[in-house]
């Protein structure tokens, strides 16, 4: 009996310092949010606002830097729902360029990779 | 008169004297069992094995008290602003042979709980941050049955103990927001010891389960409320609240407390502590869908030295550290009340470090404990950052003293006074995106956070031995306040009868 609690202490010792916190640090990723035209129509350049709603906590996070099509945003991990409105630069099959209205929207976007989270929305223009 | 005056006044200091003189000469169980001199060993007798050797004599009493305490304002709003905890309390400690030790306590407390807001979960201290709460609150009432027995025996230099402690409490609410909460909390103990030379060493580990169910229910339609499933300082976990209020908790954990002393001589001693326990919270709604996991990580070490010959003398250091990180568990999209799990973040981030310097100084019938520390709570959330911080200085002092008036009453007297500074304080909040709820709930528990306190108390208990019987009758009776630096103030009252034998 005795020898059997003097074997319980080192294991107990052992489970103790192995059953620390799993600590995940990595809290933030980068969301990469592209915005497409489709088949018809050429997207060039838009300048737009990025809307995303923390699907879980509710919290907003907004940019506005795009570079071409593609937008890069810093923030927490996590599900988000994706509003996008704005004007895109596009380019018809006939080569016409002309400004246009847009939006874009998605309710469920997964960015919970550590890094390089990518997610490509189809324009709906509003004119 | 005057001569009368003096004749009086001798009278009176010899009856003292004298009373103290037969109080000191009491070796009886209730002193031994009673006695503050025993508060350097509370962390060893941890240790079932040690537990069995901690008192020399047997000793049994039942109870039948009740413990109050009444806030001007809630210190922590989660706990209301006081109680009226009527109790019933039997405990044995029992010497079966110069060997083997018995003991055991069963008790069964039930009341009511003042004006608890923000906070519809039981064990509040065990499982915050990560709570139901909502901004109405109201009296609660409570009912806890405890059980717990042990059992230590010595073979040659070896010593042995098991012990076992069994909780199950519920808390509810008999109008709307209805929280009811139950409690099941079971606690094994196995310890063992070895006498080597001059010095005894004891080892002991401690296994818990835990579990938890916790809901709110709304009777009248028109009445209901958000119910936030918290997640500390301010923040609630969003897309579960409102109306998902059915949960449950599933913990445990493990302990070990290592210990070192003189047997029966002066010496150094040392106790270490280092303990493990987990909570996870689960959406019972949702096919248990974790939302949240605790970690409660705690280390303490003892180390001092005592002196047991005339007159009892320990001075002793102490240094505890808790360390309590909160994840979250990122639910994904949901499929037939299924929601998947798809990433799970450290949020939430708690220090508690508290060390203290102190002397135990005692005579047969009488006792004095002094200690000063330091105490230093830092609580975080990650992201939106929010930080509460606030560190105290602190002064304790303690004294007992046993007197016997005549030979079959034994007064005990107890009396403590404490104070605690605010060295420091630290709050950061992004107040202008909180809600005015939140924001008021924040600063609430900041304001006594960092306040300062004064507490002082006293208890009077009263033995007597029944002729010609090993029973005996006590009545206890004891006060205490505090004052804090807010402008508000603590009452508390206790009172028991009962029977020893």
């Amino acid at each position: 009996m005795k020898h059997h609690i003097l074997f319980l202490l080192p294991i107990a010792l052992v489970m103790l310092l192995t059953a620390c916190a799993p600590v995940e640090d990595d809290i933030f990723t980068t969301a990469h949010i592209t915005v497409t035209g489709g088949d018809d129509v050429t997207v060039t350049s838009v300048q737009a606002q990025v809307k995303l709603i923390n699907v879980n906590s509710r919290q907003v996070t907004t940019a506005a830097d795009f570079d071409g099509v593609s937008a890069t945003v810093e923030l927490l991990r996590g599900a988000y729902q994706i509003d996008i409105e704005g004007v895109a630069t596009c380019q018809s099959a006939e080569n016409n360029i002309r400004m246009r209205q847009f939006r874009c929207q998605s309710d469920y976007v997964e960015f919970v990779g550590r890094d390089n989270n990518e997610v490509t929305l189809k324009i709906i223009f509003l004119d | 008169m005057t001569d009368m005056r003096r004749q009086f006044l001798l009278i009176l200091i010899f009856m003292t004297i004298k009373a103290l003189a037969i109080a000191s000469n009491a070796d009886t169980a209730l002193v031994e069992h009673t006695s503050i001199g025993l508060q350097p060993m509370m962390e060893a007798i941890r240790n079932p094995a040690l537990h069995g050797l901690a008192y020399k004599t047997s000793f049994s009493q039942l109870a039948l008290g009740i413990d109050m305490q009444h806030q001007s304002r809630a210190f922590v709003p989660e706990k209301g602003n006081g109680y009226a905890l009527p109790y019933l309390k039997v405990s044995t400690h029992h010497s079966l042979n110069e060997r083997s030790t018995v003991w055991g306590e069963a008790s069964y407390m039930t009341g009511k709980q003042h004006n608890v807001k923000w906070n519809s979960t039981s064990d509040y201290d065990l499982l915050q941050p990560y709570i139901l709460a909502d901004t109405l609150g109201g009296d609660t009432r409570r009912e806890r049955y405890s059980v717990s027995g042990g059992y230590a025996t010595s073979i040659n230099r070896w010593l042995l103990g098991a012990e076992m402690l069994v909780r199950a409490e519920q808390e509810y609410r008999g109008h709307d927001p209805r929280m009811r909460g139950i409690v099941t909390d079971l606690t094994l103990r196995l310890g063992g010891g070895y006498d080597l030379g001059r010095y005894r060493l004891g080892a002991a580990v401690e296994g818990n389960i835990y579990k938890q169910t916790n809901s709110v229910a709304f009777y009248r339609e028109e009445g209901v409320i958000p119910e936030y499933q918290m997640t500390g300082l301010g923040t609630e976990y969003s897309r579960f609240s409102g109306d998902k209020r059915s949960l449950y908790y599933d913990g445990g954990g493990m302990a070990v407390v290592l210990h070192a002393s003189p047997i029966g001589q002066s010496g150094p001693y040392a106790d270490v502590m280092l303990d493990e326990h987990r909570y996870h919270r689960k959406l019972a709604e949702y096919n248990s869908m974790p939302l949240t996991d605790l970690y409660n990580e705690h280390v303490g070490a003892t180390i001092g030295w005592e002196k047991e010959k005339n007159h009892s003398l320990a001075v002793f250091g102490h240094i505890d550290y808790t360390k309590r990180t909160g994840n979250e568990h990122i639910g994904g999209t949901s499929d037939a009340r299924y929601f998947p799990v798809i990433a799970c973040l450290t949020m939430y981030k708690s220090h508690i470090l508290e060390t203290y310097a102190g002397a135990l100084y005692g005579r047969g019938n009488w006792h004095i404990n002094m200690t000063a520390g330091y105490r230093e709570v830092s609580e975080e959330y990650v992201y939106p950052h929010r930080q509460m911080d606030a560190a105290h200085v602190y002064g304790r002092l303690q004294g007992q003293c046993f007197i016997r008036p005549s030979g079959k009453w034994l007064l005990t007297l107890n009396a403590h006074a404490s104070y605690y500074a605010n060295t420091s304080d630290k709050l950061q909040m992004p107040f202008a995106n909180m809600d005015a709820a939140f924001t008021s709930l924040i600063q609430h528990k900041q304001q006594f956070a960092a306040a300062n306190y004064t507490d002082f108390g006293a208890k009077v208990r009263a033995d007597y031995a029944l002729k010609h019987s090993r029973y005996g009758l006590f009545a206890e009776a004891g006060g205490a306040m505090t004052l804090c630096s807010a402008s508000e103030h603590q009452t508390a009252f206790h009172c028991s009868i009962g029977i020893t034998f």
